[in-house]
């Protein structure tokens, strides 16, 4: 038996609800980038699922065009997460807080 | 040549020599002298090329120069028998005035600021001239303004000029306000503000001169006048503004500028419903004999000859409000020539007395300046309208005018009669007065006893005005010659405008029973006023007899009126709390409450917010969140 969209939804939203928990929870920023990245891929796999139940390949596409600009985005924030390792010495949320005052 | 171009030149010329002194010549007064005295004469011989060859049709020709939507705003020249009266007057007076300007600023730090000054007035003056729609007008209306201050203020150091100088800005402003919110209702009115529409407008409709909006339009735009030709209320500004040299006197407040106000009028007359005219005829008629009356209080030779123009200023008013705008010019362009005589006689003497203005630290002048004395002399026998002299000619038509008013529309304008004989008596007792004591008698000073006559550059304009404040009024006679281009000594084409309303006068004069008496008495009683001052002030050692016999009359006169001390008094107990008032308005409610309470609510606001900035970036999520569920929330429509 092939699974169904209610199937497909429901791992994503675990999935997104995993990386929203990440995020919330996590102190280290490298692991709340992962949480982020698994936030949208989950959006991701939804958007999937209903192009090839909806019978059309929009969504597909669409996908293809959000993994492309997620990897530049992955080069991008990886590279200011080291940027800011180098420069601070941690990658403590808590302890990145010169914003504060 | 053709008008337009002409025009153009002589508007233009006066600028061009300004704009030259000013940025080049402030430092070399001689030749900022000969770049306006040039300037100026180059104006009258064109002017009078101009009324030579003119051909009697009225000119009028426009360029727009702004468009606002429907509104649009044009430029140009009106060219009439009006106009060419006036351009006549002051191109002529203006060019010998500057030349006597010459010797009379001869000692001067500023000629550059003078003469630059003389050239803006020109150029302000020609415009009101020409202008052949109220908002040209009323432009070069503000500029003549502003030369005037400007000119006052010429001696700038000391405090009596400084204040002089705003007092006459800003009472004339008051004036002009009136002028210009009648301008903007007369648009609204009649839908143009070019003056041949506008005749045009009322000659094919008179009844739209019936309106209540008409009389409103007709008192605004009297209100100009009222301010520039200091009539009663505000004429306090031009006996002030003698803190002027005294040539500035004689051409602008003499002579020219307080004489636009009632060429103003003229231009506009078709715009004067009944009672608008009614009011000018009154205040001038009471302004006559009142200004009259304050000229044998004031010690100073300028003030009192000033008191004399408000007086003569009264009389064109007198003419205006009976009917007859064009007799009004006529006097107009008579008073130039004698006050403008008189103006620089009363500059020759106290040019050679060393700046001394007081008339009882002059005296015995005759001998030591006879061509000041005898020019001076002719115009005062020309102002007290004494027969054959200039003056006669149109002061006694306004008496007349006056006399008749009263025979034939009702007993009530007796009164103007009565206003304009008694001020007619008092011109004949402060000239007598003036000329006794500034010129007969002993020298009661040491600047007095050692004056002597002054440079040809002054006495040449003397002779000349003086012989036409002598002469000019012979042109209502008629002899014409060069083809009749030129009646007496004037442009056939400016006698137009005010020999109509003279052969009317003088034919309803002869018709009426009382008619010539009255003029006869009037003459006895200005040869006996005369007579009577030689014997009241010509002995007159040191000061005024009257303030000696009778303080308190004098000190009326002297103050005339306690109108200034009003004045006074109104701006610092009435004017001044209600402006506090209102200032505390603007402290309270715009100042504290929009921009300070502007500043505090943003201040608060921050300082709130920033509280939600803790720096902590799981702070930052729960807040997003938030967030986003409110949108949510907002989305479904539980919001």
């Amino acid at each position: 038996m092939t699974p169904g969209l209610q199937a497909y939804l429901t791992v994503a939203g675990v999935l997104f609800a995993i990386g929203f928990a990440g995020v919330l929870l996590r102190r280290n920023v490298l692991i709340i980038y992962m949480c982020l990245e698994l936030m949208l891929t989950a959006s991701t796999l939804a958007l999937v699922a209903f192009s090839r139940f909806n019978g059309t390949m929009d969504g597909a596409i669409f996908v293809f065009f959000i993994i492309t600009v997620a990897a530049a985005e992955v080069a991008v924030g990886l590279a200011i997460i080291v940027a800011l390792y180098r420069r601070r010495r941690t990658i403590q949320v808590d302890e990145l807080n010169y914003l504060k005052n | 040549m053709n008008l337009p171009v002409i025009f153009t030149i002589i508007l233009l010329l006066p600028l061009i020599s300004a704009a030259v002194i000013t940025l080049f010549l402030r430092r070399s007064g001689k030749l900022a002298e000969c770049a306006s005295v040039g300037s100026g004469f180059l104006i009258m011989g064109l002017s009078l090329y101009v009324l030579l060859t003119w051909n009697g049709q009225t000119f009028h020709q426009s360029w727009e120069w702004l468009r606002f939507g429907n509104f649009s705003y044009s430029m140009g020249y009106l060219f009439d028998n009006q106009a060419s009266l006036m351009l006549l007057v002051v191109s002529f007076v203006a060019g010998w005035i500057q030349l006597f300007s010459v010797g009379y600023m001869d000692e001067d730090e500023a000629q550059g600021r003078f003469f630059g000054g003389l050239s803006i007035f020109m150029f302000s003056m020609l415009g009101i001239v020409l202008a052949d729609n109220l908002v040209m007008l009323f432009v070069f209306w503000e500029l003549v303004g502003f030369s005037s201050y400007m000119l006052i203020a010429h001696y700038y150091k000391t405090d009596f000029a400084n204040m002089a100088s705003r007092k006459a800005f800003i009472v004339n402003r008051i004036g002009d306000f009136g002028f210009v919110v009648g301008i903007v209702w007369c648009y609204h009115h009649y839908g143009t503000l070019d003056l041949q529409t506008l005749a045009n407008i009322i000659t094919a409709h008179p009844d739209l001169l019936g309106t209540g909006a008409a009389v409103g339009i007709g008192l605004l735009i009297m209100c100009g006048f009222v301010g520039k030709s200091a009539q009663f209320p505000i004429q306090v500004w031009l006996t002030d503004a003698m803190a002027g040299p005294t040539p500035v006197s004689a051409l602008i407040h003499a002579a020219t500028m307080v004489a636009a106000g009632i060429y103003l009028m003229a231009r506009v007359f078709f715009l004067l419903p009944p009672f608008t005219q009614e009011w000018i005829m009154w205040s001038g008629a009471g302004m006559t004999a009142f200004a009259g009356l304050c000229a044998l209080g004031q010690t100073d030779i300028k003030k009192s000859l000033a008191y004399s123009t408000l007086s003569h200023l009264g009389y064109m008013a007198t003419a205006l409000g009976l009917g007859y705008p064009g007799l009004a010019l006529f006097h107009m362009a008579m008073h130039a020539c004698f006050k403008a005589t008189l103006f620089l006689g009363a500059g020759s003497v106290i040019h050679a007395c060393h700046h001394e203005q007081d008339i009882y630290k002059m005296g015995g002048l005759l001998r030591r300046m006879p061509i000041t004395a005898i020019t001076f002399a002719i115009a005062s026998l020309s102002i007290c309208a004494m027969p054959f002299f200039a003056g006669y000619y149109s002061k006694d038509s306004i008496i007349s005018a006056a006399y008749l008013m009263g025979a034939n529309h009702g007993a009530v304008f007796y009164g103007v009669y009565v206003l304009v004989f008694v001020g007619a008596v008092c011109t004949s007792l402060y000239m007598g007065r003036l000329f006794f004591v500034v010129f007969l008698g002993q020298p009661r000073s040491e600047h007095a006893e050692h004056a002597h006559e002054s440079s040809a550059f002054m006495t040449i304009p003397l002779i000349i005005l003086g012989f036409l404040s002598l002469t000019a009024g012979w042109v209502v006679y008629g002899w014409t010659w060069d083809n009749g281009h030129m009646i007496w000594l004037l442009p056939a084409s400016c006698v137009q405008v005010f020999i109509g309303d003279f052969n009317l006068i003088a034919k309803q004069v002869e018709s009426s029973s009382l008619g010539h008496p009255l003029e006869i008495l009037d003459i006895v009683l200005g040869v006996a006023a005369i007579i009577a001052t030689y014997f009241f002030y010509g002995r007159a050692r040191t000061g005024d007899p009257l303030a000696a016999k009778a303080p308190g009359v004098y000190h009326l006169l002297e103050r005339h009126g306690w109108f200034d001390d009003f004045y006074d008094w109104y701006v610092a107990k009435v004017q001044q709390p209600v402006c506090e008032m209102f200032g505390s308005f603007d402290k309270l409610f715009i100042e504290f409450g929009c921009v300070w309470g502007t500043g505090l609510a943003t201040g608060l606001t921050g300082s709130l917010l920033k509280r939600a900035y803790v720096g902590s970036l799981h702070a930052y999520v729960y807040w997003f969140f938030a967030g986003v569920i409110l949108f949510w929330a907002y989305a479904v429509g539980w919001l």
